[in-house]
């Protein structure tokens, strides 16, 4: 690789100390028995079809037109969007404005090996999946021959990463009031064998990804967003092996468990409205408030000038 | 597709006949255009195919190399794609223009074949945790007539067909390097197990149905399509006698994306992965009989070329 | 309206402001905004901590890795420090390769942490000429308003405070590395560097001297980032940094140097604090 000049770079020959560790390499089995305990319960204590708590916020960069801060228990996404822009470096007239993604992970975000600065493959994929998911929830043809840029950054990443990705950019795309056909919300579930994990953690989803290559069971990851309102799937993604059965199951739990979350999120816009309008109602207030000062000086004025 | 312009009555015509399962080329909505395939075009390769789809017309390269496995993954090899859209293909290719293209068709390849269910990266491996082959497999897409996902997927498993790995030895430790001996025969060497690689199929939503492989009329009728990375079955890819003694494997779906600007109702997304499933069926079986053929050509007499490239 | 008058006279806007004594957001020059710091939050890295000033916020995470020493000086570790001003944190921002503004926040940022040798690379080093820490440490802002340097440092001083060391065993024979998480030995940091970032405003023939600004202020003060900037380490200057802006009077430094002695204090409270709520809640 060639080195980067513009920041500072380690030894070249650096590795992380955790492969000296004693339980870097552990063998399959070992990894899979410890995803559950013996009441069948997942390491943080939920059940196997329970996803984790949500928290959401809007408004969380202020130099930003619309932004939201993501978070399921330990994974966490910050998201913005800014103002639309003329799409740069283009001849033709596009009739639909383009939305461009970039989803980066910050450095430490990875808790097996340090993520390096320049975008790597898993990033770019990450990228187009988010593009193709807010596609078709913006109303592109308001803003033709314009772009919305919508910047993605996981500070920590464990687990359902893209979910957590689609809902903080949907999120933010509302907070920049850009208009959307509806609420777009996204979960991911992953799959070992018979058992279904809703809302995989990063252990979860790296056993899902691997799978002994003697057997012949069902392992992978689903991701899928949906509009919930127009009953319509505006991306899903698979990786690992899963037979049509088993997919088909795990659309019905995802859908489910996309619209569980539609309520919070009307929640948490309907609150950023009230709490924009106090705030404007407040300013109005203190604007009538030195008018009225200003009114009753001139009147003294006025009653100077005509007395004196 | 420039310069391709259709009335909203041609659009008409063509998302009624999809609906009837009888297309305006006279093909079923499961049916692919007449491809030819060729293994062993490339003589520095270790292993290569081409594979033309109409107008399509695509060139594999698989290239093998010494490597170290990764530190988690001991026992297994590695597999790279590289796609690379060459600027003749389509006047949109121009400059930096297939660069994205060309990365998310290597992304769902890297995704496809990411199971060991649909490719098993032990047969890659030397000397556990020391040595192992890495594949370089380089995809060059020499026309672009549509459905590249398709024929990329085709040639890639025949190139892997048609790859050979030589024999290794002996291996000798020297203190903590490794020394490796390979066959100086050209001809000692394995084929690799590919027959259960996946084959993408790609489904264009046109109305409520989907069709594979569209043309480009098609295309256009169509917002959004979708790609289901279907494994292989490994009866097709042995002579008729030694399948009759193989266990019969149920297909999996080993990836699934979707493209395109549009979104689809659950029950055509259903409907779409069944109906990829039989055509990804049909093609494999196809395939598997035409890569046996060649590969017998290959080995009893010298085989009459093609291609363009001898 | 005020948004309005803003957009259209923005140099009249702020200077009506100046001259009133006041500054947009309310605060007096000297004033610095709110300070909150959170350590810890991401588990994924050794040490974290993220620090809010007013609205700018900085997240550092450090990871920790094995290299062998350079040979030229085969007795001192690694420490990387680098910031990261992703697209998201501001307009001004664009995806691809750091911008020279970051670059140049980098640079101060990692200038500002040797000259005051808080670190002993020492320190680092587990093997001589065999095996040596490498600390990367990533500085993140997340919402770039203003006052860059002092956030990163902040959040720099404080990760490194809460950081500690796994053991390592090296067999000098066969080379083996064996590391033992449970065990840790905690990084000796001496002193606690803060930076003060200024603007310096050209007002009616005189300067202004305001502390902590904002982005806009930084703008209207006519630079991509503070202009003046002073660090102290335990009550001892430790070394100033001045980039563009207008110039200094005599006692305009006086007023910097003593604003930023004071706010030195305040910040390693607040570091001390935080830290020891962290380890007494270990």
């Amino acid at each position: 690789m060639p080195l980067d000049y513009r920041r500072f770079n380690g030894p070249e020959d650096s590795v992380s100390y955790k492969i000296y560790t004693k339980d870097y390499i552990k063998p399959y089995e070992e990894r899979y028995n410890e995803l559950l305990d013996e009441n069948g319960l997942r390491k943080d204590g939920r059940a196997l079809n329970e996803a984790r708590s949500m928290f959401a916020r809007t408004d969380m960069v202020s130099q930003a037109k619309g932004s939201s801060y993501v978070e399921f228990k330990k994974t966490k996404v910050v998201c913005s969007v800014f103002d639309p822009r003329e799409i740069p470096h283009q001849n033709e007239f596009s009739q639909l404005g383009q939305i461009f993604c970039e989803v980066k992970f910050a450095p430490f975000s990875c808790p097996r090996k340090r993520r390096p600065h320049a975008p790597d493959n898993e990033e770019r994929a990450l990228s187009v999946a988010l593009r193709q998911a807010l596609e078709p929830t913006v109303c592109r043809h308001l803003f033709p021959n314009y772009q919305i840029d919508v910047f993605i950054y996981i500070l920590e990443h464990d687990g359902s990463c893209l979910a957590a990705a689609i809902n903080a950019a949907g999120l933010a795309l509302a907070d920049a009031a850009v208009p959307m056909y509806d609420i777009i919300t996204s979960c991911s579930l992953a799959v070992i064998g018979d058992k279904v994990f809703v809302d995989p953690t990063e252990a979860e989803e790296h056993v899902a990804k691997t799978s002994l290559e003697d057997s012949n069971i069902n392992h992978g990851i689903v991701t899928m967003s949906f509009l919930s309102e127009l009953k319509q799937i505006s991306d899903f993604t698979q990786v690992g092996s899963m037979d049509v059965e088993c997919i088909t199951k795990a659309m019905e739990v995802l859908e489910v468990e996309c619209e569980k979350l539609v309520p919070n999120f009307q929640r948490i816009m309907v609150m950023n409205v009230i709490h924009n309008f106090e705030q404007r109602k407040r300013l109005d207030d203190e604007a009538k408030e030195r008018e009225e000062a200003l009114n009753k000086k001139m009147e003294e004025w006025k009653q100077l000038m005509s007395a004196g | 597709m420039a310069g391709l312009l259709l009335s909203s009555t041609e659009k008409v015509f063509i998302i009624h006949g999809v609906q009837d399962d009888y297309r305006s080329d006279g093909r079923s909505n499961i049916d692919y255009r007449p491809m030819e395939l060729e293994t062993d075009v490339v003589s520095h390769a270790s292993g290569s195919s081409r594979l033309r789809l109409a107008n399509t017309d695509i060139l594999v390269g698989v290239k093998t190399e010494i490597d170290v496995p990764k530190p988690d993954k001991p026992g297994l090899g590695k597999l790279e794609f590289f796609v690379d859209c060459s600027a003749n293909a389509t006047p949109e290719f121009e400059g930096r223009g297939g660069e994205q293209l060309a990365n998310s068709i290597s992304n769902m390849l890297e995704r496809a074949y990411h199971s060991p269910h649909a490719f098993n990266l032990k047969q890659l491996c030397i000397l556990e945790g020391k040595q192992c082959w890495k594949l370089y497999i380089d995809i060059l897409i020499l026309e672009c007539g549509g459905n590249l996902c398709d024929a990329v997927s085709l040639g890639v498993k025949a190139a892997l067909f048609n790859t050979r790995i030589p024999f290794v030895k002996a291996v000798l430790m020297d203190g903590g390097n490794v020394d490796l001996q390979l066959s100086d025969d050209p001809y000692d060497c394995k084929y690799l197990d590919v027959a259960s690689g996946p084959l993408l199929v790609t489904l264009c939503k046109i109305g409520d149905k989907c069709v594979v492989d569209p043309s480009a009329e098609e295309e256009s009728c169509s917002v959004v399509s979708l790609v289901v990375g279907i494994t292989g079955n490994p009866k097709f890819y042995v002579t008729a006698e030694e399948a009759k003694n193989m266990p019969d494997v149920e297909l999996k779906c080993s990836m699934i994306g979707m493209n395109g600007p549009g979104s689809v109702a659950p029950k055509t997304f259903k409907d779409a992965i069944n109906q990829g499933m039989v055509a990804a069926k049909c093609l494999d079986k196809a395939l598997g009989q035409a890569l046996l053929r060649e590969r017998q050509e290959n080995t009893s007499f010298k085989k009459h070329s093609y291609g363009f490239l001898k | 309206m005020a948004e309005v008058y803003k957009l259209i006279h923005p140099v009249k806007h702020f200077n009506d402001y100046i001259s009133l004594n006041i500054r947009p957001d309310g605060r007096v020059f000297n004033e610095h905004r709110n300070i909150k710091l959170n350590v810890n939050s991401i588990k994924t890295a050794e040490a974290s901590a993220v620090v809010k000033c007013g609205n700018t916020t900085v997240i550092c995470g450090i990871q920790l890795e094995l290299a062998t020493p350079k040979a030229e000086q085969p007795d001192i570790g690694f420490l990387v420090t680098n910031v990261e001003l992703p697209p998201l944190c501001s307009s001004k921002s664009k995806p691809g390769p750091p911008s020279d503004h970051a670059q140049v926040t980098s640079k101060i940022v990692s200038d500002i942490l040797i000259n005051s040798k808080c670190i002993d690379l020492k320190d680092l080093c587990i093997v001589p000429d065999k095996l040596a820490w490498v600390l990367y440490c990533d500085m993140v802002c997340i919402d770039n308003d203003g006052s860059l340097v002092d956030a990163c440092i902040m959040t720099l001083i404080t990760s490194l405070k809460t950081l500690s060391l796994p053991s390592v065993t090296y067999d000098a024979e066969t080379e083996d590395i064996k590391v033992d998480p449970s065990v840790r030995k905690k990084l000796n940091v001496s002193g606690t560097p803060v930076a003060t970032s200024f603007a310096v405003y050209k007002h009616n023939q005189s300067n202004i001297i305001l502390a902590d600004p904002t982005a806009y202020e930084e703008e209207m003060c006519g630079g991509s980032g503070a202009s003046l900037i002073v660090c102290y380490n335990n009550g001892l200057l430790c070394g100033t940094h001045k980039f563009g802006g207008s110039n200094l009077s005599a006692d305009c430094q006086d007023v910097t140097l003593k604003t930023a002695k004071e706010k030195s204090a305040i910040v390693e409270n607040v570091i001390n604090v935080c830290k020891q709520d962290y380890e007494s809640n270990k």
